[in-house]
């Protein structure tokens, strides 16, 4: 590493005294600004361009908030003509009738694909909260050395792998599984779904978790296993109670993935629309329904625009869930810090 | 440690038998009275020996048959000697004898206030407790401690198992055609047979061209969250806005690319459309990444820059950056794993069912412009396994393969990359 080229460039040494903005901390109020060390330092292009950069850098910083805000903004403006025009928004959250396509009434009812998001999206929960925080617990407190190191790495090419293939393994490996266990007549529907989903979102929650866990002071579990306590006892009576809102924040986040998911439940639940009896029947989701039918519409006709108040409706929610798992995240942060 | 000691002494007594017995079961003696007396009167062959050799003693007493009670059964009645107990106790498990004196004391107590009675068909153990043994208490609790242990490790199985079976089933299946010429093969008859060189080189060139559309603007963010922004509300909305926009769905992410860069910017259908999405939508991978890479350099090594009279930039420049390029490229390679992968986004974007192209020259090579549909390989993993009909199982699978192999390599390369930098760490 060579910090400063040596270059004898002494038009500079003043202008770095001048642009030359170290935080207050740093101590670098020592250095003297015709300090003769200092003409040895070189500059080059980059060096004079030190404004127009940090500018760019501050933009790129501040993208993030731009690109959000665009996300909204081009989803709603889409959107909004049907929102505020012909679309019955009671209709639109009660009714289960989703007949986009109608030439005589086209009726836009998102209940089922709604419960349909919902069924899949618990069921899953259901399958990856256990399975994902034992999974974390054991990684964290239980596994040493070696076996931790690999289950931490398998467990995160589970989450690299794309969810068309998790889509795929749904359609053409636990479809056919499911209907030779169970006989039912078809292997995609709500249960294939739920596992898919549950699998896919089980890395975030270890991840998460684990954070969570390792976040708990050592001393915690030092205190405890100095009373007698055995690993489990202090897992449960002292890291669970410690760690409970980084607990709650990974099934938060394990939620927003499993709602947000879109080739997984398109290819894996079977993809009719209707409120399941059981968790053998197939249901459709609010993301599929987007991405299977947004191909055929027209852009600007109502169907199109209709896709994109489901949009709306995912980005709320996705929103919500993001930003609460976030508060409860900063609530614990903030509190130890006082 | 064990509970229960490797040795057991056993004697016997037979209620009413006549006096003057071995403790044999041949000849039992007649009362637990007798016992103690013999036993503790036999020089070098008893309790006192037994206790230094922290061996357990047991009392049968027979049924009045002369039978004795099966071995298995456990001590119906336990008195406990622990030769490191500082106080006199009653024989409870808590309040364990100090020594075999004290122990058949207590015995002999409640035998004469009839406290106690050994019933035929019944034990009675003399527990020795070795020093820092385990008591039932810390047995139970060891007990659950090792059901958690394995239940946990189920779980953490549980998860990891079936998927690994579900790859390697993925590739048998696959394996008649998991050859070169698959690679570099141009889909044929409807696609129903022939290779996967046309989505293989159309995701090739959306991944390189999103990275780079988001790789700059992603690490310069990473450059101001981490050496720019002070600690404000203004920072805690940009990082809230960074978690949201990886939170958003993948397919509203797709609503976007089409309001924003197909129709709005005026781009299409098109892969620079599709590579902007995708784009946007790894941003906050980079981000965070490039932000912990740079969080990682040492702030030692700042303030010895601003020391010698660098200026902010020039510190990022030459040391910061140089410092931490290689965690900022694991964070980079994530991303072209993600954006490989990403099939919904692209899906209205610029990716379509097929897109002929030449078999050969130029345009085999590089068959798609910026501003051309294209074909994708998970897109085409999509269409061939729902949308077209008569496709062969195998070609699915092979499908599949190459792009969960495609993004598990660059991944490991990703985690190959990270652990070689912890095991070199220079700070």
């Amino acid at each position: 590493m060579s910090p400063l080229k040596a270059d004898s460039d002494v038009e500079r040494s003043s202008a770095v005294g001048m642009t030359g903005d170290p935080p207050a901390n740093s101590g670098s109020g020592l250095a003297v600004a015709g300090d003769p060390h200092r003409q040895r330092g070189g500059t080059t292009l980059l060096d004079r361009l030190e404004p127009v950069i940090e500018w760019i850098i501050r933009l790129c910083g501040w993208s993030a908030i731009l690109f959000v805000f665009a996300i909204f903004l081009f989803v709603f403006l889409e959107g909004a003509p049907m929102l505020f025009g012909d679309l019955d928004l009671v209709e639109f959250f009660t009714s289960t009738n989703w007949r986009p396509d109608s030439e005589i009434r086209p009726q836009y009812g998102i209940l089922a694909l709604l419960v349909g998001t919902l069924s899949v999206t618990s069921l899953a929960m259901l399958i990856a909260v256990p399975l994902g925080l034992g999974a974390a617990v054991y990684v964290s407190e239980f596994a040493g050395g070696r076996i931790k190191e690999t289950l931490k790495i398998v467990i995160e090419l589970l989450a690299a792998i794309p969810s068309v293939v998790w889509g795929f393994i749904g359609y053409m490996v636990l479809g056919p599984i499911l209907i030779w266990l169970t006989g039912a007549p078809i292997g995609i529907n709500l249960l294939n779904g739920g596992i898919i989903l549950a699998l896919m979102s089980v890395p975030i929650i270890v991840s998460v978790s684990e954070d969570a866990l390792r976040a708990v002071p050592d001393s915690y579990r030092e205190a405890a296993t100095a009373l007698g306590a055995s690993r489990w006892e202090v897992v449960y009576r002292v890291l669970f109670p410690a760690a409970k809102n980084g607990l709650l924040a990974a099934v938060l986040l394990g939620v927003g993935r499993a709602i947000g998911e879109t080739m997984a439940v398109l290819m894996a639940t079977g993809h009719a629309v209707q409120i399941p009896r059981s968790v053998m029947d197939p249901v459709r989701t609010l993301t599929a329904t987007i991405a299977a039918e947004l191909g055929e519409t027209v852009a600007g006709d109502a169907h199109y625009q209709v896709l994109f108040v489901i949009g709306m409706v995912l980005f709320a929610v996705a929103f919500v869930v993001n930003l609460s798992a976030d508060l409860v995240i900063k609530g614990i942060r903030g509190g130890r810090n006082e | 440690m064990s509970e229960q000691p490797q040795v057991v002494e056993e004697w016997f007594l037979l209620p009413g038998a006549e006096s003057g017995g071995m403790g044999t079961r041949e000849a039992p003696w007649g009362s637990v009275e007798e016992a103690l007396a013999t036993l503790a009167r036999r020089p070098g062959a008893t309790l006192r020996d037994a206790a230094a050799g922290g061996r357990d003693v047991e009392l049968v007493c027979l049924t009045d048959a002369g039978v004795p009670p099966p071995a298995a059964q456990a001590a119906n009645h336990r008195l406990y000697i622990d030769p490191h107990a500082t106080v006199a106790g009653n024989g409870t498990e808590a309040k364990p004898c100090q020594d075999w004196n004290e122990a058949c004391q207590t015995l002999k107590n409640r035998l004469r206030t009839q406290q106690f009675r050994l019933a035929p068909g019944e034990r009675l153990r003399f527990h020795v407790r070795e020093a820092f043994t385990t008591t039932r208490f810390e047995m139970r609790k060891r007990r659950v401690e090792t059901f958690a242990r394995s239940v946990f490790l189920m779980m953490a199985l549980l998860l990891v198992a079936p998927v690994l079976l579900i790859l390697g089933y993925l590739v048998v299946q696959a394996w008649p055609v998991l050859t070169p010429a698959f690679l570099y093969t141009n889909p044929q008859d409807y696609m129903t047979t022939g290779g996967i060189w046309a989505p293989l080189i159309g995701t090739f060139l959306l991944v390189l061209l999103s990275l780079l559309i988001a790789a700059p603007i992603g690490v310069l963010a990473g450059v101001y969250l981490n050496e720019y922004a002070g600690q404000n509300w203004w920072t805690r909305m940009i990082n809230l806005a960074v978690v949201n926009l990886a939170g958003v769905p993948s397919i509203v992410h797709a609503l976007f690319g089409v309001g924003a860069f197909v129709l709005f910017a005026g781009m299409g259908r098109s892969l620079l459309a599709a590579a902007c999405t995708v784009a946007v939508m790894t941003l906050p991978v980079i981000i965070t990444s490039s932000r912990e890479a740079l969080a990682a350099v040492p702030m030692a090594f700042r303030e010895a820059c601003w020391n010698l009279g660098a200026s902010r930039w020039q510190t990022i420049r030459t040391i910061v950056l140089p410092n931490s390029i290689s965690g900022i490229l694991t964070g980079v390679i994530l991303q072209v794993a993600r954006a490989a992968g990403e099939t919904a986004p692209i899906l209205f974007t610029g990716a379509v069912f097929f897109v002929p192209i030449a078999d050969s020259g130029l345009p085999y090579w590089l068959p798609y412009n910026w501003d051309d549909r294209f074909m994708a390989l998970s897109m085409h993993l999509f269409t061939l396994s729902t949308q077209v009909k008569d496709v062969g199982d195998e070609v699915k699978f092979g499908t599949a393969v190459v792009l969960i192999g495609l993004v598990l390599a660059v991944n490991s390369l990703s985690i190959g990359l990270r652990v070689y930098l912890r095991s070199h760490k220079r700070w």
